[in-house]
């Protein structure tokens, strides 16, 4: 799955630890799942989405779909 | 027992909880096993004390297998717990396949035998082979090993 973690977060002017800090879960998994190793699971999308007042759907796309 | 190197994991408060009761009960683990060796003969025949003493190290292996299904329940990070348990994953299926295999060549040759007693290091050395493998494939080891 794709996602726009990292250009959201980059617009916020935010590093990893910020945005881990924010979600409450270690940098590791934030660049994790920016780097598309790991998919969130939904409760954790909800919260990634509330963070930047997003909807889940604006920040990870369907495989092949575009940023 | 030891699960791995400092500074090569991620330190959360679940995984520095998880290490200091595993480090104490390693010590009791150590202890036991020692005074085991040092007040049962070799040649013990299995009287009820003999096989109690004996358990006694058994009783640590089962608070290290608690402490580990703590360790899971206590993370909050999905990410960091799902590598903790593909490292299981990985260490039992290692140890499920040298145990049934050599039990196999145990079967049909003449071979030493494989203690039971290794079961449990086997899947202590499967785990760092999962965390190897996990810093290959998902570049994070995981937070103990």
């Amino acid at each position: 799955m794709n996602n726009r973690l990292r250009v959201l977060r980059a617009e916020q002017g935010w590093s990893q630890q910020d945005l881990a800090e924010r979600l409450g879960v270690s940098r590791q998994s934030v660049n994790a799942i920016e780097t598309g190793r790991y998919d969130p699971s939904l409760p954790l999308a909800f919260k990634i989405a509330d963070v930047f007042g997003l909807t889940i759907e604006a920040i990870f796309l369907k495989d092949g779909g575009s940023e | 027992m030891a699960w791995g190197a400092p500074g090569m994991s991620i330190r959360t408060p679940a995984a520095r909880r998880y290490i200091r009761i595993h480090l104490a009960l390693s010590v009791i683990y150590i202890l036991l096993v020692f005074l085991a060796s040092w007040f049962i003969p070799d040649d013990a025949p299995p009287t009820p004390g003999v096989v109690a003493f004996a358990l006694l190290p058994g009783m640590v292996v089962l608070g290290w297998i608690w402490n580990m299904g703590r360790l899971l329940v206590t993370m909050e990070d999905e990410y960091l717990r799902m590598l903790e348990v593909r490292k299981m994953l990985w260490a039992t299926a290692i140890t499920l396949s040298i145990c049934g295999g050599w039990g196999l060549v145990e079967l049909f040759a003449t071979v030493p035998r494989l203690p039971v007693f290794f079961v449990f290091p086997i899947w202590c050395l499967g785990l760092a082979v999962g965390q190897l493998i996990n810093r290959l494939t998902l570049g994070d080891g995981g937070t103990c090993a």
